[in-house]
């Protein structure tokens, strides 16, 4: 047991901290959630720059190679300040999809421009009621004589839709060889696909794309016909890591605000932090900050190390799911009436926390696996 | 960062869990919750004192091994897993020897140590540190300590002084400093008194379990020579506030009714989902999986504490938030098994119905004092708030 950060680790750490503190303020966030395309195209050049992207790609793509522990620790900073960008849904989720599934002339095709920032790729998971189908999607992919596909489907909550280059989905295949779940990619310009946009809680770019009778050629299939739920069922898992150091970064924002809130604040003649009522709140938000930095870097640390955690990160994300919300919500009521604000900067993180909560699995959704796990 | 063991940490678990089951196979003593305090042996205790496992962590000057309080938590770790009776010398292990390494006198080193590391006769401590008047609000103590030639004159009444009636010596806070211009928590100071001397009367106080734990000791006139003064007259506090962090620190605050969750675990997977029925089932899932992911954050923040210790460091915050964790986790277990196991639950004693051999009642009813000994839950919050967080004093 040693819970020292690496040399290098705290470089990236201090490094990316100073960055985002500078870049990112508040309502710098709030322009980039008012504004058409969701994202700072200035800042995705310089994360790309600075490598971020290709953090955990191959070097040969154009990645650095580096240890998947540092890019939990480089999500928790940007947590800290809640920048939306496509980092997550492009360079993880579907660059980790194209690394997995995709054969030698996908990853080359992809890869590099994923990972300089010249392509912006997404991926449709849930379904209309908002569920993770793609063990039995319903998203369907009949195959046509010629060997192309005609999709037909609705998927709901894919970010960055709009500026995607492709959308990357898993749809049932019914093919004249082959079928099943089978991921696939669709260009962002297909015919026939109509993207409505969704004003969401946390006001970050996220639509429903529509799909009637759109034709995908052949080469649209990722990897194996049938094996989309394989491939995503090894990606899931450390992709729901980097939302829990995502998570855990937004946590320390809150209590870190709300501590300063309460020093400053005074009433009854006295700072609302000499309340003991008010102290044993932020007590608890300090021991929910402090358990879910722990069981984070666990599973962040197993992972890195390529050891079996199933178990260590259904419980990472089971937990985070409930401190970081329940952490807002004692916020809110320290806070009063002025955490109830626009203008206050909590309403961005309990916002986060719930869509966090919801994202990959909630806390329930994982103790069911932790159940799994224990053979019960 | 690491969260596995080294092949040395791990072959120490091994030996010491190699260690238990044979003992445990000899019928040294049975796994049941509460073994910590109850099932106390002087013989068990010597034969961990003759593998270097009492003193751990202490420097091997003063006999002790030397070794990290990450290691002194593995240990922990597997003691309470099967509660082993270790309360002859767990007091005097885990904060008595390291206090008197501290603050002893030369004489005290000498006189001590040795015996503690070795489990000699005599040697079982208890604490002397509540009163009546004077519980969290510890500074309120107001048992005296007055000089009088070579010895000191204690007069006063203790409470709460858990495994008194058994112990052989007390370690004892008093006021020494009787000018009341002198703020209180400057005007106390620690001795270690023999439980036998004279003037010294143990009344036991019957636990909500029925059982006898804890006491009330009454010191009249008890003569204590000042060579049992520990440390420096009247900085007490100063030395009470280094001790506290050690006890509160480990795994016997997570793990005091661990028995429970390996039988509650062991019951569910025999009764199975045709036993008990689909939906209760599924309820019983989520609990266990929900007191399975409380645990392991437990059991990281008892690692985490550990190391810190080793890092040099004074837990103070740490260990006062790891405590208020674990013992909320431990009232929270005893619940939801009492909820799996139904109103058969209830039934205490030796029945063909009793649940878990009737650890599970008896636990039920030992719960409140955990989140309560050693300082309680609202307390350790507000050492977190002041230490840790910054706040101001309320």
């Amino acid at each position: 047991m040693d819970f020292s950060l690496k040399e290098e680790t705290i470089l990236l750490k201090n490094n990316a901290a100073r960055y985002l503190k500078e870049k990112c303020s508040s309502s710098f966030i709030r322009n980039i959630l008012r504004d058409e395309k969701g994202f700072s195209p200035i800042i995705w050049k310089e994360m790309a720059e600075m490598g971020w992207l290709g953090l955990i790609h191959d070097e040969q793509y154009g990645g650095i190679g580096g240890s998947f522990f540092d890019l939990v620790i480089l999500f928790e900073e940007m947590g800290k300040v809640l920048l939306p960008s496509p980092f997550f849904c492009s360079a993880i989720l579907s660059g980790l999809v194209i690394k997995e599934a995709g054969d030698a002339n996908l990853k080359a095709e992809y890869l590099p421009f994923i990972i300089r920032g010249e392509k912006i790729l997404t991926m449709g998971l849930l379904d209309e009621r908002g569920r993770y189908d793609h063990e039995q999607p319903s998203l369907e992919a009949k195959e046509s004589s010629d060997g192309s596909y005609a999709v037909e489907g609705t998927r709901i909550l894919v970010p960055y839709a709009n500026v995607a280059d492709e959308i990357l989905v898993c749809a049932n295949v019914r093919g004249v060889k082959a079928e099943g779940a089978t991921l696939l990619k669709i260009h962002g310009k297909a015919d026939g696909q109509k993207k409505i946009p969704l004003d969401t809680l946390t006001g970050e770019k996220t639509f429903a794309v529509a799909y009637k009778s759109v034709q995908v050629p052949a080469q649209s299939v990722i990897g194996a016909i049938g094996q989309g739920a394989t491939y995503l069922s090894r990606i899931i898992p450390p992709v729901t890591i980097l939302k829990c150091g995502e998570m855990l970064g937004g946590l320390e924002r809150v209590v870190e605000m709300t501590v300063e809130y309460v020093k400053q604040r005074q009433q009854f003649g006295k700072p609302l932090g000499s309340f003991q009522a008010i102290q044993h709140y932020c007590v608890d938000m300090a021991t929910y900050l402090e358990t879910t930095k722990l069981i984070t870097y666990q599973a962040a640390s197993l992972l890195s190390e390529g050891i079996p955690c199933h178990k260590e990160i259904a419980m990472a994300k089971a937990w985070c799911s409930d401190a970081y919300k329940k952490s807002t919500w004692i916020a809110q009521q320290i806070h009063g009436g002025i955490g109830f604000t626009e203008e206050h900067d909590l309403h961005l993180f309990y916002k986060h926390a719930k869509a966090s909560e919801l994202a990959f699995g909630d806390s329930w959704f994982h103790r069911t696996k932790v159940a799994e796990e224990m053979g019960l | 960062m690491k969260f596995t063991f080294t092949r040395e940490q791990n072959e120490f678990r091994q030996e010491v869990r190699d260690f238990l089951r044979a003992e445990l196979e000899a019928g040294t003593f049975s796994v049941h919750c509460g073994g910590l305090i109850e099932g106390s042996s002087q013989e068990f205790s010597r034969k961990m004192a003759k593998r270097g496992w009492i003193g751990l962590t202490w420097p091997k000057e003063h006999g002790g091994q030397g070794r990290t309080y990450v290691e002194k938590a593995i240990l922990m770790e597997e003691l309470m897993r099967v509660q082993a009776p270790i309360g002859y010398h767990f007091l005097a292990d885990r904060q008595v020897g390291p206090a008197i390494i501290h603050f002893g006198s030369q004489w005290q080193k000498e006189h001590f140590l040795p015996r503690i590391v070795r489990a000699d006769d005599g040697m079982r401590f208890c604490l002397l540190f509540s009163e009546p008047n004077a519980g969290s609000d510890l500074v309120a103590v107001s048992t005296t300590a007055v000089k009088d030639g070579d010895d000191f004159v204690i007069k006063g009444q203790k409470v709460w002084t858990s495994g008194g009636h058994l112990a052989d010596y007390g370690w004892l806070l008093a006021r020494t400093n009787m000018d009341s211009s002198i703020p209180r928590h400057l005007s106390c100071s620690e001795f270690i008194i023999a439980i036998k001397s004279p003037g010294i009367t143990i009344r036991p106080i019957i636990n909500m379990a029925g059982k006898h734990s804890f006491n009330e000791v009454f010191l009249d006139d008890v003569r204590v020579s000042k060579r049992f003064l520990v440390g420096q007259e009247n900085a007490g506090f100063k030395q009470i506030m280094a001790q506290v962090d050690y006890e509160r620190a480990g795994f016997e605050r997570l793990m005091q009714n661990y028995p429970l969750f390996e039988r509650l675990k062991s019951y569910v997977r025999q009764i199975g989902k045709i036993g008990f029925g689909d939906e209760f089932y599924s309820w019983i899932k989520d609990s266990i999986a929900q007191l399975e992911i409380e645990f392991n954050v437990g059991r990281l923040l008892c690692y985490y504490t550990a190391w810190t210790i080793d890092q040099g460091r004074q837990p103070t915050s740490e260990a006062a938030l790891c405590k208020a964790y674990c013992t909320q986790y431990e009232q929270r277990l005893n619940d939801a098994a009492t909820r799996v196991l139904g109103p058969s639950s209830q039934i205490r004693g030796e029945t063909k119905w009793t649940a878990f051999g009737g650890d599970l009642a008896e636990s039920y009813l030992w719960a409140p004092s955990y989140n309560l000994q050693g300082g309680t839950v609202e307390i350790l919050k507000n050492i977190v708030a002041l230490r840790k967080l910054g706040l101001p004093r309320s």
